[in-house]
């Protein structure tokens, strides 16, 4: 293997290698660390200064928050609310995916910068000229609000994702089918569906993950009464600071995600896969 | 009557984008069994001709005739015509035998008669030993098959080649190009055939459609095209022409023999059709001129023109030489003889060389000098 590089290329290679694990040490591993950690002290032993690790480690954090607060059914929040999001999202992105992938027209470069636009807003100014919104249309149902909310908020993302898609489907594999009789039906299972399932898998996965790890909307349409993992989060984070107890919800808010991108990165290699090679 | 009705017949078809005129009144017709090339340089409107055939792309006015039934208004799906896409276009995710059958499962047939058809196709392009493998498992000239396969599985009325071998290399060209011609034959299927490369267009036609800028320039078997182009753009594009303008000085119409004046020099030429003007186009072929030995020189009267060689490239099987009048300014002409023959081997660039054009190795074209 090492003759297949001559030595100023190995050692940038090494370089470059180092480089990536001394990145991923600082943004995953230390803070990722960091937080089993914290989750992990002791109530009644403090993690103080001249202790380098926690002096005792206990589970009591993690059963304390787990009886204690309403995190159990802010889980139940969060997840059907990003479930409803997600699918409703991919749901109404579609047509515009499609025109911006697949379609010429007139002003269609502006179109596509303004569905962008709405991710320079900050949430925070969104959400909260969205609840008088909210009132004004009679809608009280706090998941509702919340769903609208991050469906409307998390769509730039899909379109994007999904116009990518569908700007890689091929025209000649769509005059292929045609050409050779195909029906409406048979057309998009053959030229389209391989090459938009993996765009359709990220798009759900990524905006299912963004629609749990909102704050903003989720806060102000759905606090006081329906809470989710991140109001949870914030309110260990506010006047109450309590860090291993912030430590152990991140971790519950957190790890699920990391192992749904995880997921998500086979799917979407199977699914690339079998557009080129499985039989589907 | 039935059987003399072309299996296609295009008839002044027009298209516009904008500004630019794609197809202008574009008319021709193939009999059945026909292999039909539409041949001219890139933008001349030949694949658009070949996607409106198809009823991919509607055409202003103008219409298009599959076995005497107007194609107007009727979309792809359910037109009888089958295409061989440039890039193949092979389902990715489908095995060969579903690439194959995917034609004949849209026409609804049973199963057993579906394989049975795919293995008679496949067996035809021999792919039978590959119906299991995907495409991406396939070499280039093994997907093309597949593509032509899959296009003739469902014997359409017209089959249609969208420059189907500019993705194979040179030697693979050859050989997939004869595999066409002897399936075409064999099968006796209609066929349209879009390319950029007269080689092809001259091997495999029936009819050479010349097109450029949207407009037919020439239309015949590819011998005609060859020997008699009618205008400087067809001469130039099929094989290399020398192209001179000449002025008519003597003529004996009854002969069919005409004197006429040249950069080259004077010149008898022999024409069964008159030229179109006094002054008029004259084109040879680089193997129409003869290098002459110096001992025969004196025996000789017409058509004898002495050049001096500018360069030499040697080709294997010929000789390109390009050789003009004077030391290396004014016109120069293509000269191509074979290795072997008399006279190349010891010519070289600054030599003066003697050459011998026939009176029937011109030909007039159709196309005055202005």
């Amino acid at each position: 293997m090492a003759t297949l590089f001559r030595p100023a290329e190995r050692w940038r290679n090494r370089a470059l290698i180092l480089f990536a694990l001394v990145l991923f040490f600082f943004a995953l591993v230390l803070p990722f660390g960091m937080a089993v950690l914290w989750s992990l002290v002791d109530p009644s032993h403090p993690w103080a200064y001249p202790n380098v690790l926690p002096p005792v480690l206990s589970f009591r954090r993690w059963v304390e928050i787990w009886t204690t607060t309403g995190l159990q059914q802010a889980l139940v929040n969060s997840y059907t609310v990003a479930l409803t999001v997600s699918i409703a999202t991919i749901l109404l992105a579609l047509p515009t995916a499609f025109a911006f992938g697949r379609m010429e027209f007139r002003g269609k470069a502006a179109a596509q910068v303004l569905t962008l636009l709405p991710l320079a807003m900050p949430l925070f100014v969104l959400a909260i000229f969205y609840v008088t919104i909210l009132s004004k249309l009679g809608i009280y149902s706090r998941f509702l609000g919340i769903a609208i909310g991050h469906t409307v908020c998390l769509l730039p993302y899909a379109i994007r994702l999904l116009t990518v898609s569908f700007s890689g489907v091929r025209q000649d594999l769509i005059d292929a089918a045609r050409d050779l009789g195909a029906s409406r039906l048979t057309v998009f299972r053959h030229a389209y569906l391989p090459v938009l399932k993996p765009g359709l898998l990220a798009a759900l996965i990524i905006v299912f993950i963004l629609s749990i790890e909102e704050f903003a909307i989720s806060y102000i349409v759905g606090a006081p009464d329906f809470t989710t993992v991140p109001t949870i989060l914030f309110s260990y984070l506010g006047y109450n600071f309590i860090r291993p107890s912030a430590a152990a919800v991140s971790l519950i808010l957190v790890v699920p995600n990391v192992l749904l991108m995880l997921i998500a990165e086979r799917l979407l290699k199977s699914a690339g896969a079998s557009g080129a090679a499985g039989k589907g | 009557m039935v059987s003399d009705a072309p299996a296609l017949r295009v008839e002044n078809a027009s298209l516009r984008y904008d500004r630019f005129q794609a197809l202008n009144a574009v008319s021709f017709s193939a009999r059945k069994g026909e292999l039909v090339t539409l041949l001219g340089p890139s933008g001349c409107g030949k694949t658009t001709l070949l996607r409106a055939i198809a009823g991919f792309v509607p055409l202003d006015s103008g219409r298009v005739e599959i076995e005497g039934q107007d194609m107007a208004g009727i979309p792809p799906e359910r037109r009888d015509t089958a295409m061989c896409f440039q890039s193949y276009a092979l389902f990715p995710h489908l095995t060969v035998a579903d690439n194959i059958g995917f034609g004949l499962r849209q026409k609804r047939l049973s199963g057993s008669a579906m394989t049975a058809r795919v293995e008679e196709v496949a067996a035809q392009v021999r792919l039978s030993a590959q119906l299991e493998r995907l495409p991406a498992q396939l070499s280039g000239g093994q997907q093309q098959r597949v593509a032509l396969a899959r296009a003739m599985a469902v014997r359409p009325g017209v089959m249609l080649f969208d420059e189907p071998l500019s993705n194979l290399d040179a030697k693979l060209r050859d050989q997939v190009r004869a595999e066409i011609r002897s399936l075409q034959r064999a099968q006796g299927f209609t066929a349209v055939y879009v390319t950029h490369d007269q080689a092809e267009a001259l091997a495999m036609s029936d009819l050479v459609v010349v097109m450029r800028a949207g407009v037919v320039e020439q239309m015949g078997a590819p011998e005609d095209i060859y020997r008699r182009p009618a205008n400087r753009f067809v001469a130039d594009f099929i094989g290399t022409a020398n192209i001179m303008a000449a002025k008519v000085v003597a003529e004996d119409r009854t002969n069919g023999l005409y004197k006429v004046a040249t950069p080259l020099g004077e010149a008898v030429v022999r024409s069964d059709v008159p030229p179109v003007a006094p002054h008029v186009y004259l084109c040879w072929r680089p193997e129409d001129a003869r290098i002459v030995s110096h001992h025969e020189t004196g025996s000789l009267q017409t058509n004898i023109y002495r050049l001096q060689v500018r360069s030499r490239t040697y080709l294997g099987n010929l000789v390109d030489l390009e050789a003009g009048r004077g030391e290396s300014d004014g016109e120069s002409w293509r000269i191509q003889t074979h290795g072997l023959g008399h006279g190349a081997s010891a010519v070289n660039p600054g030599d003066t060389m003697t050459i011998e054009i026939a009176p029937e190795r011109f030909r007039f074209l159709n196309e005055a000098v202005t």
